[in-house]
């Protein structure tokens, strides 16, 4: 039951700030694919450095919970295409789209339409999918640091001051302050 | 607040101009995951698509859903009562609220920019979103997650599986978004 609450508390957080920054906005995203406002990218960037350092300072004292996902080369860039694909299209993701949704936008309720039925399509490839593409190139659930052998803080705390000040270079939107 | 700003995109106020800068939004978010990753386990949204999906499929095709083993596997006893189904369903939840907190409800079918380039026609719009929506849960789902799984968690976690799959789907993006909404009409 707890577990419920800090999820809802949690993901309302994450929603109202997806809502807040504008990454709901099918003309931020879509902007920021045309490299005409990079917000969008300004925003990652930094979420990625905050979260980077971060999580790895948990891990410092054995407090994170990480579940680092599986590399399967080829999979992942024809998901990585697919997915780009999808997202210049509708110009929400996954996420984003339900924070849409909540805001009144018809074409985000049918974004989530259409997700419901690709993921279930995928669903029943997937035994198919599996033994075919996404052993091409796996290797399991690799790290950065993993590969190369050296703690994980000496890549996580540069790469995410790297991440922040990238996040401060980007030019922010013409004519806005 | 319907009125028109000079910007030279042309969008409305509203769109361009978010409450929360980009470095408030990035640091609450990047906050949001350290605190999911110290918690519980680092944040992520495609997967519940799938577990609606089995969901709602086991209680209308008990069957069917069962002979799926990535639905029963995502789908964990058929229940949406699970930590990570809430954080899911907290983000719309989230997103009204702030949507109501600060004003802006404000809705419409067909984006600015994609009636500049496409057109007013809502038919249009909401059959391409469809086939967007089709295409991001495929994606997403095939590649074992989405910006926040993959880039947002992923990256921070300096997964390699994470910066292939953000580096395939941004520059995917990009060239379909130029492909798209080839900028012929615009001035910048």
């Amino acid at each position: 039951m707890l577990t419920l609450v800090l999820g809802l508390v949690l993901g309302a957080a994450f929603g109202a700030l997806l809502k807040l920054s504008g990454a709901s906005s099918h003309t931020k995203i879509v902007n920021a694919l045309r490299l005409k406002d990079l917000t969008i990218m300004k925003l990652i960037l930094m979420a990625i450095g905050v979260g980077l350092m971060g999580v790895y300072l948990l891990d410092l004292f054995g407090l994170a919970n990480m579940k680092v996902k599986e590399l399967y080369l080829l999979g992942l860039i024809l998901a990585g295409v697919i997915f780009g694909v999808g997202f210049a299209l509708t110009g929400y993701c996954p996420g984003t789209a339900l924070a849409a949704c909540a805001e009144g936008k018809p074409d985000a309720w049918v974004t989530v339409l259409g997700g419901l039925c690709g993921a279930l399509v995928f669903a029943f490839m997937f035994p198919g999918v599996e033994e075919s593409l996404l052993t091409v190139g796996r290797y399991g659930p690799v790290t950065l640091p993993g590969l190369i052998g050296i703690h994980a803080l000496w890549i996580a705390v540069p790469l995410g001051i790297v991440c922040i000040w990238l996040a401060m270079r980007l030019p922010e939107p013409g004519g806005a302050q | 607040m319907k009125k028109d700003v000079p910007y030279h995109h042309g969008a409305r106020h509203e769109d361009t101009n978010p409450l929360l800068s980009w470095w408030a939004g990035g640091i609450g978010i990047g906050l949001v995951l350290i605190v999911a990753v110290g918690l519980v386990q680092p944040i992520g949204v495609s997967a519940q698509y799938v577990v609606l999906d089995g969901v709602l499929l086991h209680a209308v095709l008990p069957d069917v859903a069962s002979r799926s083993p990535y639905l029963a596997k995502a789908a964990q006893g058929w229940t949406l009562a699970t930590y990570e189904f809430f954080f899911v369903l907290g983000i719309p939840l989230g997103a009204l609220a702030a949507t109501v907190a600060t004003a802006r409800f404000r809705t419409r079918v067909v984006p600015i920019e994609w009636r500049r380039r496409f057109g007013s026609n809502p038919g249009r719009r909401l059959v391409w979103s469809f086939v967007g929506g089709f295409l991001l849960l495929f994606g997403a789902r095939f590649g074992g997650g989405c910006t926040s799984g993959h880039m947002i968690s992923g990256i921070s976690q300096l997964a390699i599986s994470s910066f292939v799959f953000s580096v395939a789907l941004f520059i995917s993006g990009i060239v379909t978004a130029r492909v798209l909404y080839r900028d012929g009409g615009s001035r910048c």
